[in-house]
């Protein structure tokens, strides 16, 4: 064996006696993409129950815009805003598809692991630490610039968070890089870029723009982080209105940047739909197509204040043609993949007839959530509508980043028997997509509304008018809503693991290659090499094209 | 489609080339992190001059010597791509030499910088100007030394024997990261030293 190699995963615990103590042994040794895979998708879980109470508790600070009870002050107020949304791309949607991608992507390109499995599990171990250390530093008065002057003890919180978001991106940077390169160069023979399952593609087009934006998140941190000991204190360091850091960062969590996070949604979409109707997929290359237009319309990093002048003389990014065509374009790549897969599921003998799947009502639901996010960011690059510096902007996140949760959760149902070996309820799962869709929906509209009663999205600007007030009523209904689908999934993940039946091979008549082994997957994914690959829909080249009803029944 | 796998030979997995995948996209990533700081020094300088302001005071920023940096690193190019080329050919000695004169030329390029910045006189508090020109270096420092670790670990490498025609994929990796790292100082030069 050279130093190169990743040793067998029934190497390991040999010499320690105690289960508890094997188990994390395991987890800090494992080369296996699945368990790497699980752990990012635990943590991502996890974010996503913090994320939704932290909502919950915006929401209802939000009610009263003359006080701030929940939080006990203005500054708790806008560093949890911030780090909600912060969170809910950083800690939720993109570490929910990295895991997913983590242990579908290998088996679904033929690969026997992970490209650089050991940078795939310092990754997955590097978010939790960094993520922790965020939290923790924002709940011990950090965050990304006070509104107010920062005491010495506040300035070192601040540092701390840089330091935590950093080694977060970072770990986000690590996971892309294995995933894109297990895409590129560990596809088994006969699987041409052409062919590669959508899901695995979407992965590849996410990762790649995430590899090439996520660094200038990293660049401005570091300059921030600088500037905050050492600097003149006009890079984020001076901590104060619109030289806090935040304010430089926030393009991360706006258009055209937050739609990064939602690439893998059309993935999902392409994955899920074909299997539901028991059909090859329409135009398959055309969606690769899609995809891969709407990635490139999402590249976001040059759209941010470090960028805006704010001299009248120069010209401001968001009144450039090219942000407007940006805002513009996104749209119609989400419109052809649900128009694709709207002819999917009509030419299909789908199983639609009766209640649809828990993961066909996710996947659709999210791509109806990232279509609605869209066209309200078609809305916000319109000039004449001034929501540039309203709420809407908020509405946008909320609807592209739900879109990538509500498909997140449908990938799990979907891929649930490849991930931990268990079927999960599909009726836990059917109310887990409708409550997260319906929630985004209450939660992102009620909001965009708002944004046309200018009510502004800093969060410590009380509203001009009073429909504000209801409005903001409909968006915490929202996020109670996201909050209960959040439940169901829980439940349903606590009670397969109690059943512990193991899920079907193929339950839902697959296309793709990780339906070609067995439940769960073994070390090293497939008992034999796969077959030659002569399409996008392998499984379908051998077989009848007829789906099985099992899932359901199972 | 209607074409039938069955009875075709199960293929093994291919495996081409993943080391070199992978250090493409990390050189990727680590040149859009470059990319991103300049840019804020580039925009910060943009906005200065539109306020009427002074950037740099004349002859603090000295092309000279930042020239003899960027013809150094031309030069390891040069060595670089000939270890990839010896590795190729089952060369291991032009390969060690090769390697070997691109590790010394980087350490030829950590000295130069540090002449131009003890040079230079600036404090990294005093103003905007200074504080991204410190940044912008010593950002490039920490991609150089990672460039140069990378090189003095695949010269190791080389010297026990681990590469050959058919695994020449690490040296190959190298080589084109340490490519994007003189890049990088290519911005950088023409930002700093030749714009001001």
């Amino acid at each position: 064996m050279t130093m190169t190699e990743s040793p067998p995963a029934t190497e390991t615990a040999s010499s320690v006696s105690s289960p508890a103590v094997a188990g994390l042994y395991e987890a800090l040794t494992t080369t296996d993409h699945k368990r790497i895979g699980r752990l990012w998708l635990r943590s991502g879980a996890l974010m996503l129950i913090g994320a939704v109470v932290l909502g919950v508790l915006l929401g209802i600070e939000r009610l009263d815009s003359d006080s701030t009870d929940v939080f006990g002050g203005e500054n708790a107020f806008f560093q949890m805003w911030a780090l909600y949304r912060i969170g809910l791309a950083l800690l939720v949607a993109a570490p929910l598809f990295i895991g997913l991608a983590t242990v579908i992507v290998p088996m679904q390109v033929g690969s026997t692991n992970i490209a650089f499995p050991r940078a795939a599990l310092a990754a997955a171990w590097g978010f939790l630490i960094g993520a922790a250390i965020m939290i923790a530093s924002v709940l011990a008065t950090g965050g990304w610039g006070a509104v107010d002057q920062a005491s010495a003890a506040e300035r070192d919180a601040v540092a701390l968070t840089l330091v935590g978001m950093g080694l977060v991106v970072i770990s986000l940077l690590l996971a892309s890089l294995s995933i894109a390169t297990t895409v590129v160069s560990m596809r088994v023979k006969g699987m041409t870029l052409l062919r590669t399952p959508l899901f695995a593609w979407s992965m590849l087009v996410a990762a790649s723009v995430w590899l090439l934006t996520l660094p200038v998140l990293l660049a401005n941190l570091l300059v921030a982080y600088v500037d905050l000991h050492n600097g003149p204190g006009t890079f984020g360091g001076g901590l104060s209105g619109d030289l806090s850091i935040y304010a430089q960062i926030a393009w991360v969590v706006e258009q055209p940047q937050v739609y990064a996070f939602a690439i893998p949604v059309l993935g999902v979409l392409g994955s899920i739909v074909p299997v539901a109707a028991g059909v090859r997929a329409a135009r398959h290359g055309l969606s690769m197509g899609l995809i891969g237009f709407f990635g490139l319309l999402s590249v976001g990093a040059w759209a941010q204040p470090y960028f805006q002048p704010t001299n009248d003389a120069l010209v401001r990014y968001d009144e450039k043609f090219v942000f407007i065509a940006f805002g513009l374009a996104a749209i119609l790549p989400i419109l052809g993949s649900l128009g694709g897969a709207a002819d999917t599921l009509f030419r299909g003998r789908s199983n639609v007839d009766g209640l649809p799947a828990a993961h066909l009502l996710g996947a659709l639901g999210g791509a109806v959530l990232l279509l609605a996010g869209t066209a309200a960011g078609v809305a916000r690059v319109v000039e004449p509508l001034e929501l540039g510096d309203r709420i809407t902007v908020s509405g946008v996140m909320n609807l592209v980043l739900f879109a990538a949760i509500a498909s997140a959760i449908a990938g799990i149902w979907f891929w649930a028997p490849k991930i931990g070996g268990h079927q999960l309820s599909p009726m836990l799962g059917r109310g887990a997509s409708l409550a997260v869709v319906g929630g985004a929906v209450l939660l992102g509209t009620a909001q965009i509304v708002n944004g046309f009663f200018e009510t502004s999205n800093s969060p410590l600007v009380a509203p001009v008018e009073d429909a504000a007030d209801a409005l903001n009523v409909v968006s915490l209904i929202g996020i109670v809503l996201i909050g209960l689908g959040v439940l169901d999934l829980v439940a349903a993940l606590a009670m397969a693991m109690r059943k512990g039946e193991t899920g079907a091979d193929d339950p839902w008549g697959g296309q793709s290659l990780e339906w070609s082994t067995v439940t769960p997957p073994p070390a090293g994914n497939f008992a034999e090499a796969p077959a030659l690959v002569i399409s996008e829909a392998p499984l379908l080249d051998d077989a009848p094209e007829e789906p099985s009803d099992e899932g359901e029944e199972s | 489609m209607t074409a039938t796998a069955t009875g075709l030979p199960s293929p093994e997995v291919a495996r081409p080339r993943t080391v070199l995948v992978g250090t493409m996209f990390a050189s990727a990533t680590a040149f859009m992190a470059f990319v991103g700081v300049v840019l804020v020094y580039v925009s910060s300088r943009a906005e200065a001059r539109a306020d009427g302001a002074e950037w740099f005071a004349d002859g603090t920023v000295e092309l000279g010597p930042s020239g003899f940096i960027f013809a150094t690193l031309i030069l390891s190019i040069f060595t670089v791509q000939w270890a990839v080329q010896a590795v190729n050919n089952d060369d291991r000695k032009n390969a060690l030499v090769a390697l070997a004169l691109s590790g010394l030329f980087g350490a030829a390029v950590f000295n130069q910088l540090w002449f131009i910045i003890n040079d230079s006189g600036f404090a990294l508090s005093a103003n905007n100007a200074q504080f991204m020109f410190f940044v912008v270096l010593g950002t490039f420092v920490v991609f150089m030394i990672s460039a140069v670790a990378f090189v003095v670990l695949t010269f190791l490498r080389a010297l026990i024997g681990q590469f050959g025609p058919r695994k020449a994929d690490s040296v190959a990796a190298a080589a084109f990261y340490w490519n994007t790292v003189v890049a990088m100082y290519a911005i950088a030069w023409y930002v700093i030293f030749v714009t001001k």
